[in-house]
């Protein structure tokens, strides 16, 4: 099957890849060069100042104009990028980066420790306002003993810190003193150079041929804003696009059939969970949550809410990532046993109401919904929708906390301190469910002190084992996320970044 | 005139300061959390008094400042001016198509009042307004872009660039917009014409003979079109609110697809400018209308 | 002629039994299906065109649309009514004083009217939904107020056209009391365009209640109404448009029902067409 292909061809290229940014004389060996790539984009441009961009929508832009100093080989191993090579200390206090030799940024200008010094003190900068700054907060010191050496000393033990570093752009080196335009002119040291950007419209990128990493293959990509679906997939269809992402869920079967256009989808980079409040009391007892739980057909739920387009999942780790808990399987459905679960606790038929607020900014959130009310009220409990839009349910649920039941997903969140402690540790940062075990609280601060690896990963296998003995979430599974493109795009194989949510377009190629 | 400008800039300011949710939260989305959202919003000026932004917006709009946008963190001033000259196309685009359609489909349904040509008539107008905006649009689309390939599916592309081109990325939603518009010019096209055909002079011209094309165009339609136009100017309002979805949805990035986006972001900047540009072009022209009244019905005075 | 030959004409006739029929349907639909005919999910027919199982074809959650459509109609035409009554109740008598008066009245009432007429509707729902909070009343409130001032500017130059007729002067000047003028004479009047207004602002009112759902306001699925049914199609349209055109033919007919019943009230009412 062309999914099953692809699948080998990504692993098969996986290992080339890790080769090929080992070797800085490796030349990029473009089938055919040039070219004017027309990439249909779900979603709208906005800050184009990386430090200041919080949005998976505008990072795909910028991660294609921006390089790091390391960044994660499609297993999630961290290797290095802008960085040559890298040690960390045996105490864990500190890290040593070499940076390679004669990277040019887009203006010219050479890449050297000054310039990383520039960058990351900006990301620590409170005034920048940088969304990344939380991953700086144990660096004590930077210092640049020579050009192309960083060394960067911490206060305290922040084992996750390598990982942080190549994550969602915090590495991301710009050059010293650009920090006052790059919200009009982003300047990078990454495979593409910003040409022009019409807001709402498209943003146009050029190849940049002084790259590293041997030249794009491609001559020029414009990246158009097509936010409505259905939109989207005609202008893919009418060739006005070459390619697009996402695809709706219900159409790729059908545009998997179609012989005239190449589909890829992947099941790793997004996993939703639905979420019950510790603050609603009926929530704040075990059997409750678990009956909760045993309501929920996970399979069905996938097939009606998002046509099957995903995979069901306990945890919401990466698979491919070393501390995934492949032994965690979810609970099936069994409303017997939910209903006998929630007399023990008090609640006879009928005596449960509960809201659940689902944001219209996921619709596929308010046909799940939709779903669950059916089944809870075999259960004897009646549940209500309430549509939020996504201004309202960040501002009810996500920072009010103010909810009972409700639903949400998560993008390309790989890196384990991040997801775990931010979700589940009760002064985690995503915590908006109110969780507070102290055994979780325990594991996340050993894991950020554990330097190694191994013995990290095991503590967030424990972390997840935790999290779903008491259901202090139920994760029902990680979207498929997909790719529609003409024939004539060639390299498919290598445009989805390891997170799954990002793109790159170095090895991307037009067969023409 | 200034009167209504100050009240409207109040309102905008009142109502985008009552909207829950503040745009350092939509930045961040799921990243945010407290710290970070508290340096972001110091950073965005978002912690000054109320009086104070009030006071610091309205000055910098009188001189020509706008903000700069919280979002695309670009002045707004530029974004306005260029997505004021797309919108204007597709407002001055989808007018003429409604009127070009609604007019004549009103003429008809009132010469043939009650009878199965009148039914006829209000079906077919009242069709833009059964379905949702963004049905039509969709339609349109599948239609026009993807069967017959005659126009493309989305984006916008500037007049002064390729004038021709400019036009066929704004006809679709053009045209969609138009038949919403038709529904009510139609029947007000037909309620006018019934009025007048009735009247006595019609009686008159049509005793001494005159052909009865003359009669319901020269004379009937010339009489109507004043009220006509009034109500197609009074639709101003609606229009610019159609104009919200129409372009989003067909990503012409226009002066609705703009409010739009700095509405679903909570950008206050954006907001204000988007908010008070469009209510104060809406204002201008229904006051074009009032002042025009009197020479389309010259029954009445403006006291 | 007699008032009820007049509604015997093919307009009258067709727009009479739409309406009936709608109100019919409404109000037993409720009565004679059970609800959950409306909310029951079959997987395995998702999306499929009318059928012998399914006269009208289902939805994406595998929904009958037929009984959805059905029972959509009480919720969609009571939002719809409420809110059309409401505009009404104020924009009737603000345009009646304000045309009738003109001079500074006019002046400070329609500047008030202007300066909401100028704010598109979807702002003000949005502001209405944030401050009164999002349910079914609120809806009707939001949808009310934002076609409040549309009506209210309407009325004011029709009544404006009217109370500058010379006989209404001639009626004033000989010692007529304003109210009595203002209902007995103007209002029946401006009738024509009140009902002619009203008609088209009820099917405005269905598709706002549809567009409001996207916001959180309205009907909150999954129950169904209308708008809501209209709402859920956006993304199925290309696969499956009778989603879309199940409830848009409803309304569609409903609306035109009004409307032909509307005109033939009016020709009925506006003493000017009697030919």
């Amino acid at each position: 099957m062309k999914s099953k292909i692809i699948h080998n061809a990504i692993s098969a290229l996986g290992a080339t890849v890790i080769l090929g940014l080992l070797s800085p004389a490796w030349a990029a060996s473009c089938p055919v060069k040039g070219g004017t790539l027309i990439w249909g984009h779900s979603e709208t441009t906005q800050n184009l100042y990386t430090h200041q961009t919080g949005t998976i929508s505008t990072m795909r832009i910028l991660q294609n104009i921006h390089d790091g100093l390391v960044t994660t080989d499609k297993n999630l191993n961290i290797i290095p990028e802008l960085a040559e090579s890298y040690v960390v200390s045996k105490d864990g206090m500190s890290y040593t980066f070499k940076l390679r030799d004669g990277v040019k940024f887009h203006d010219g200008s050479d890449m050297t420790s000054a310039d990383v010094k520039y960058s990351f003190e900006k990301v620590m900068d409170p005034d920048t306002g940088a969304v990344n700054k939380p991953v700086f907060n144990s660096v004590g010191s930077i210092e640049t003993p020579d050009n192309l050496t960083v060394i960067i000393k911490m206060d305290k033990i922040n084992a996750p810190f390598l990982g942080r570093l190549a994550a969602l752009g915090a590495g991301a080196i710009i050059p010293e003193g650009s920090a006052e335009t790059q919200g009009t002119m982003p300047v990078g040291a990454g495979p593409f150079k910003f040409v022009r950007r019409e807001i709402g419209n498209e943003v146009e990128l050029e190849r940049f041929d002084d790259y590293w990493n041997g030249p794009a293959c491609i001559e020029r990509l414009i990246a158009r804003e097509v936010t409505e679906p259905t939109v989207r997939l005609t202008g893919l269809r009418t060739g006005e696009m070459h390619l697009i992402n996402d695809i709706p869920a219900d159409r790729i079967d059908e545009i998997k059939a179609d012989k005239n256009l190449e589909v890829l989808s992947w099941s790793h980079g997004v996993f939703d969970f639905v979420n019950l409040n510790y603050k609603f009391e009926p929530f704040q007892d075990q059997r409750v949550r678990l009956a909760v739980d045993y309501i929920i057909d996970k399979e069905v739920l996938l097939q009606g809410a998002l046509w099957g387009q995903g995979k069901t999942a306990a945890s919401p780790g990466f698979a491919s990532s070393a501390s995934y808990n492949e032994d965690l399987t979810q609970r099936p459905q069994d409303i017997a046993k939910a209903k006998a679960l929630l007399k023990e606790a008090g609640y006879g038929p009928g005596d449960l109401k509960v809201v659940f607020k689902a944001t219209t900014n996921y619709p596929y959130h308010v046909e799940a919904a939709q779903i669950l009310v059916e089944w809870f009220r075999e259960a004897g409990v009646e549940l209500t929708i309430e549509q939020l839009t996504w201004a309202d349910w960040l501002g009810q649920v996500w920072v009010d906390k103010d909810f009972q039941m409700s639903m949400m997903n998560f993008n390309s969140i790989w890196e384990e301190d991040f997801l775990y402690y931010s979700l589940y540790n009760s002064t985690g940062g995503f915590n908006y469910r109110g969780i507070n075990d102290p055994v979780i609280d325990e594991l996340t601060e050993k894991a950020r002190v554990t330097i190694d690896d191994a013995a990290r990963a095991n503590i967030y296998k424990e972390v997840q084992q935790r999290v779903f003995d008491k259901v202090h979430d139920i994760v029902v599974w990680h979207r498929n996320s997909s790719f529609g493109a003409q024939k004539s795009v060639g390299g498919l194989d290598t445009l989805v970044n390891a997170d799954g949510a990002t793109y790159h377009f170095h090895k991307v190629w037009l067969k023409e | 005139m200034a009167v209504t400008l100050f009240l409207i800039s109040i309102i905008t300011f009142t109502v985008t300061n009552i909207l829950p949710g503040d745009v350092a939260m939509m930045i961040m989305g799921t990243q945010s959390n407290p710290a970070a959202l508290a340096n972001l919003r110091e950073s965005l000026g978002l912690n000054d008094p109320l009086i104070y932004q009030y006071g610091r917006w309205i000055f910098g709009m009188l001189t020509g400042d706008w903000g700069n946008s919280l979002l695309f963190k670009q002045p707004i001033g530029p974004i306005l001016l260029q997505k004021m000259t797309a919108s204007a196309l597709i407002v001055l685009l989808s007018m003429t198509i409604a009127l070009t359609l609604a007019i004549p489909l009103g003429v008809w349904s009132a010469v043939y009042k009650n009878r199965w040509q009148d039914t006829a008539g209000s079906s077919v107008s009242i069709l833009g307004v059964s379905l949702p905006d963004f049905f039509w649009g969709i339609m349109l689309i599948l239609l026009f872009a993807r069967a017959l390939g005659w126009f493309p599916s989305s984006g916008f592309v500037h007049p002064n660039e390729d004038f021709l081109l400019a036009l066929k990325h704004a006809f679709l939603p053009s045209l969609a917009l138009g038949l919403g518009l038709m529904a009510h010019l139609t029947r007000m096209t037909r309620a006018t014409m019934t009025g007048i055909l009735s009247q006595e002079f019609i009686r008159v011209a049509r005793a001494k003979g005159l052909a009865e094309k003359t009669v319901i165009w020269q004379y009937g339609l010339a009489n109507a079109i004043g009220p006509v136009m009034t109500v197609a100017g009074l639709q101003m309002g609606y229009l610019f609110g159609s104009i919200i979805v129409m372009e989003s949805l067909f990503n012409y990035t226009g002066m609705g697809w703009l409010t739009y986006q700095a509405l679903l972001n909570r950008d206050m900047p954006l907001i204000q400018a988007t908010v008070f540009v469009i209510a104060a072009v809406v204002m201008l022209v229904n006051l074009l209308v009032d002042l025009l009244y009197p020479i389309f019905d010259p029954r009445i005075e403006l006291k | 002629m007699s008032i009820f030959k007049k509604f015997l004409n093919f307009k009258g006739i067709i727009g009479i039994t739409l309406v009936l029929c709608v109100i019919l349907i409404a109000v037993l639909a409720p009565l004679i299906i059970p609800p959950e005919f409306a909310t029951r999910m079959d997987m395995r027919a998702r999306l499929s065109p009318p059928n012998m199982a399914h006269w009208m074809g289902t939805d994406q959650l595998g929904r009958d649309l037929f009984y959805r459509v059905m029972l959509g109609a009480r919720t969609s035409i009571n939002i719809a009514t409420s809110a059309v009554l409401m505009s009404l109740v104020i924009g009737l008598p603000l345009g009646l004083i304000s045309g009738y008066f003109g001079g500074r009245t006019d002046n400070v009432l329609m500047r008030l009217v202007d300066t909401l007429l100028s704010f598109p509707a979807l702002l003000l729902a949005l502001t209405i939904s944030a401050v009164l909070g999002p349910n079914l009343q609120n809806t009707i409130i939001a949808i009310g107020i934002a076609f409040t001032p549309y009506l209210a500017r309407l009325i004011r130059g029709e009544a404006l056209r009217v109370a500058q007729m010379p006989y209404v002067e001639a009626a004033r000047s000989s010692g007529a009391t304003n109210s009595r003028l203002i209902i007995g004479h103007v209002l029946p009047n401006i009738m024509p365009v009140v009902i002619v207004q009203s008609t088209i602002s009820l099917a405005f009112a269905i598709l706002a209640e549809a567009g409001l759902s996207f916001l959180g306001l309205g009907t909150q699925p999954p129950e169904a109404s209308w708008g809501l049914m209209i709402q859920a199609s956006r993304d199925y349209l290309d696969r499956a448009p009778w989603t879309a055109l199940v409830p848009g033919t409803a309304v569609a007919l409903t609306v035109l029902g009004l409307n032909m019943f509307g005109d033939v009230l009016r020709d009925v009412l506006d003493p000017r067409s009697q030919s």
